[in-house]
């Protein structure tokens, strides 16, 4: 009771849904039926704008122009030409994902204030069309006559029953949402909304994902849209207007933007506000705004997220169950007979006039540890985003086992199994180290909206990929730390978890920026044993540092940039030593060496 | 010649669209966060114009610094409204919020004034030159010169005074800005001032001939926004351009095909622009930081 009280959506929703059932028991006429009934429907819109919205985290004005759109085209076809709402109603789905595939090619890719704006241009668009495109939309005045919803043979009475009809379909909705958002799936989103550079560099599609929020927000839109239709019997062109995109947006916000029953409550709220403040008649929009500025300010997690923060404080969350099985694979490192994992030509970057690489030039040989050197600004940390893709060299190839990959993205170059940290850890502070660490299998398991589909209590996906990364903590010493969010962690653990999530991935090389920054001196040696170990088992390591007694012991070669040149390459001792290296550090005549 | 009339006409409704996309610059420089109630603080500039006009009866001409003087006055309480109890959180959320106030403005509009359109005086007068065909009318010629003005008036105050290199380094990059003891915040309440003054000065030029209705706003934004797009994102001179492009445009198709068409043809310029050239026609002017 107590783990079944404090986990996921269930109170609220259960809470919600009797109050539901007993309100209309009580208070139930006609009117209050149809209050009810617009409620459902507004929940539909707004459980599906969470897609794109709370989990995809793109601000999307185009919810209203797609519920419009479902409205129109079952409006149209079922009035002016007959279609029975069997028909009508997928067309109505259909249409609104259609002009969202269109318009998202070339939007979603960019960032949020483009999509934001962009889609609130559709929406103009189409409310122009709507209103000037007479023959087929009746102008201004809309479209009269739309039938009640029937089909096969059966019609649904308006009053109770199409109110529970419409509910059904919201609780089939909304566990539809929940079920695709529950695993892994459900985390990877969480993860591409924080930072979309650690989805990137973890092998997820990040504008992948977004278009298929986009496409099932759209989808949403359009059944809510063709219900309002059907429920009303009437439309007009205020479908497009901006208060239907302002009051599914306040919903969203003021309910909680990530949650179903969030969407369910915001729903039932706003739908009511206005018979709750009658006093401001029509400008009760100017209270949808004044509350949506509250929420946004006060609370901008919403009531749902308000909640479960006060429930937190007196149940704590059960978190994840560590599980016992432990699995640790490691990729063969290269195909047989090649003799570089990494192949690095020439390479070249400016940006603006600063040239941040030049002609840098070397290899990273299977199962080696290579240090990579320099003084602040020498081009290191650019290295590592050409390496890894997020920045594109101007001159020069990269070649990764045998591949020529310098025109791959990102999630392309993880996927072939090349991984890597951050300078600063880019962890997902309020999730557990262990689902931080499973994020890590994600494209491994090739989990997408298909897969997130599989009916079991349980994704499957979810459980192998935290028995996955169990086992990856164990191996870094910080197991113990598997249930505790990561925002939480001491910095040197977090370090390691971050490196376990790289690991988990199963990389052929892994790239770390800087491992030991921050880190006390037994917190460095541990990390070193960690490395070591990897190395011995075969791992092919490229380590940044600043840090030479941590680095030196430990790199079997070492390569050292000075103004994005490579100045020396060789052994550890034989760098440290080298003359243009010993200038770059201490400056002219100086003949001491590196402190090592 | 029709061309040349229509052309002429663009460059005043250009004029006045160039104010409000310099508005929505320079918010976005200063805070990087997209003010979404740019329409309608044009849209509130204009109910002012119309209100005072009912207590002064003079020339929009004279009206006009009284206007910038409201309207920088509500700019500042929107950005306590809107931006400052934000400072911190993500661009999203001062985007939420600056979509809250302006369904405020809007409908606070709508309670006060109704829905119907109203009109604002003309600057000087609504008189109209003939010269070989051409209408001119006088409100045309005052909007072009007016908003030329406060342009130029913008653009001296950034690059000649010191309050001006205050701005810019607050846009540029805050942090180094307050290391240098720059008052960021003051900086930051001012440029909402100034881009509200802006967009309230628009909101006068386009009240007389276009007339003004609450429900305006969203068609503003989205003209400047496709405006700044089209300049370059964050691009002051870019966002004067693209305006009186997109002016142009729209002015020109309306005639020949409609309004509509203009519209959806635009939108469609804007989809293909993003796609091909994401940075603008001209470049960006604040790269991403990676």
């Amino acid at each position: 009771m107590r783990t079944w009280l404090a986990a996921g959506i269930r109170l609220p929703l259960a809470a919600l849904a009797a109050a539901l059932a007993a309100y209309p028991i009580f208070f139930g006429n006609a009117y209050s039926f149809r209050v009810l009934t617009l409620a459902g429907i507004y929940a539909l819109l707004v459980i599906g704008y969470q897609f794109i919205f709370g989990h995809a985290g793109a601000l999307s004005l185009a919810q209203g122009c797609f519920f419009g759109i479902g409205a129109y085209v079952s409006a149209i076809l079922a009035a002016s030409f007959g279609w029975s709402f069997a028909l009508t109603f997928p067309l109505a789905l259909a249409a609104p994902a259609l002009l969202a595939a269109v318009v998202a090619l070339p939007v979603l890719r960019l960032e949020s204030h483009y999509l934001a704006l962009a889609s609130l241009g559709i929406a103009q668009v189409a409310l122009l069309a709507a209103t000037n495109w007479q023959s087929l939309t009746g102008g201004a005045n809309g479209i009269a006559g739309i039938p009640g919803i029937a089909a096969f043979g059966h019609s649904l009475a308006e009053g109770a029953p199409l109110m529970l009809a419409i509910w059904a379909l919201v609780a089939v909705a909304g566990l539809l949402a929940w079920q695709i958002t529950r695993g892994l799936y459900g985390r990877m989103f969480h993860l591409m909304r924080e930072n979309a550079t650690a989805a990137a560099a973890l092998g997820i599609d990040a504008s992948a994902m977004r278009f298929r929020a986009f496409l099932l927000s759209a989808l949403y839109a359009g059944a809510a849209g063709a219900l309002y239709a059907h429920t009303l019997g009437v439309i007009s062109p205020g479908v497009f207007e901006f208060p239907v995109m302002v009051a599914c947006l306040a919903m969203a916000v003021i309910g909680g933007s990530a949650r179903v029953s969030g969407a369910i409550l915001g729903a039932v709220l706003l739908v009511h506000l206005p018979e709750w403040f009658r006093v401001f008649e029509k400008s009760y929009l100017i209270v949808y705004g004044a509350a949506l500025l509250a929420v946004i300010i006060v609370a901008p997690w919403g009531v749902v997220g308000a909640l479960e923060r006060g429930r937190k404080r007196f149940l704590p969350e059960p978190q994840p169950r560590a599980p016992a099985q432990h699995v640790t694979a490691l990729r063969a490192p290269v195909p047989a007979g090649a003799d570089a994992v990494l192949e690095l030509s020439s390479l070249g970057i400016a940006f603006g006039g600063v040239v941040a690489l030049e002609g840098v030039s070397f290899v990273v040989r299977p199962g080696e540890l290579l240090g990579l050197i320099g003084p602040n600004g020498s081009g290191k940390t650019t290295l590592v985003n050409v390496v890894s893709g997020f920045e594109r060299p101007n001159a020069g190839r990269i070649r990764f086992a045998g591949r020529d990959i310098t025109q791959l993205p990102p999630h392309l170059r993880a996927r072939l199994g090349i991984a890597r940290s951050f300078q600063s850890i880019a962890l997902v502070a309020s999730m557990s180290a262990l689902d931080n660490v499973a994020l890590g299998r994600a494209s491994l398991e090739g989990t997408g909206l298909v897969s997130a589909l599989a009916p079991a209590r349980t994704d499957a996906h979810l459980v192998r990929a935290r028995a996955h990364g169990m086992a990856l903590l164990d191996a870094l010493g910080a197991a113990a730390f598997a249930e505790q969010p990561c925002g939480a962690l001491p910095h040197g653990i977090a370090r390691r978890v971050e490196i376990a999530r790289a690991l988990a991935l199963e990389p052929r090389l892994l790239i770390l920026d800087e491992p030991a920054a921050g880190l006390a001196e037994e917190e460095a040696a541990l990390l070193a044993e960690r490395l070591r170990a990897l190395a011995a088992a075969g791992l092919t390591l490229l380590v940044i540092e600043h840090n030479m007694p941590f680095l030196m012991p430990l790199a079997e070669r070492m390569v050292c940039l000075e103004d994005g040149r490579v100045i020396a390459e060789g052994k550890p001792e034989e760098v440290r030593l080298h003359p243009r290296v010993l200038e770059a550090y201490l400056g002219r005549g100086s003949s001491a060496g590196v402190p090592a | 010649m029709e061309l040349l009339q229509l052309i002429l006409d663009g460059l005043s409704l250009g004029a006045a669209y160039a104010l409000v996309a310099l508005g929505f610059v320079l918010v976005l420089n200063a805070t990087g966060a997209v003010n979404f109630a740019a329409g309608d603080l044009v849209m509130a500039g204009g109910f002012v114009a119309v209100a005072l006009a009912q207590i002064l009866p003079v020339p929009g001409l004279l009206l006009l610094p009284l206007v910038l003087l409201l309207m920088a006055a509500l700019g500042l309480l929107f950005s306590l409204l809107a931006y400052f109890p934000l400072l911190g959180r993500p661009p999203t959320a001062v985007f939420i919020s600056t979509i809250a106030c302006g369904v405020m403005l809007q409908n606070s509009a709508n309670a006060i004034f109704g829905a119907e359109p109203r009109k604002a005086p003309a600057l000087l007068g609504e008189a109209l030159y003939r010269l070989d065909g051409l209408t001119i009318g006088r409100q045309s010629l005052a909007i072009i010169l007016v908003a030329a003005f406060l342009v130029a008036a913008q653009y001296l105050l950034f690059a000649r005074t010191q309050l001006g290199r205050s701005l810019r380094a607050t846009a540029q990059d805050r942090d180094i800005a307050e290391a240098l003891g720059v008052p960021t915040r003051r900086m930051i309440a001012l440029t909402f001032m100034l881009a509200a003054a802006l967009a309230g000065a628009a909101g006068l030029l386009l009240a007389n001939r276009y007339f003004v209705v609450p429900t305006e706003g969203g068609d503003l934004v989205v003209s400047a926004y496709i405006a700044v797009v089209i300049g370059g994102w964050g691009s002051l001179p870019g966002a004067v351009l693209g305006a009186l492009l997109i002016a142009l445009f729209q002015v020109v198709v309306s005639a020949y095909a409609s309004y509509t068409v203009a519209a959806a043809l635009l939108y469609g310029v804007l989809l293909g622009v993003l796609f091909l050239r994401p940075k603008g026609l001209f470049g960006e002017a604040i790269g991403r930081r990676a």
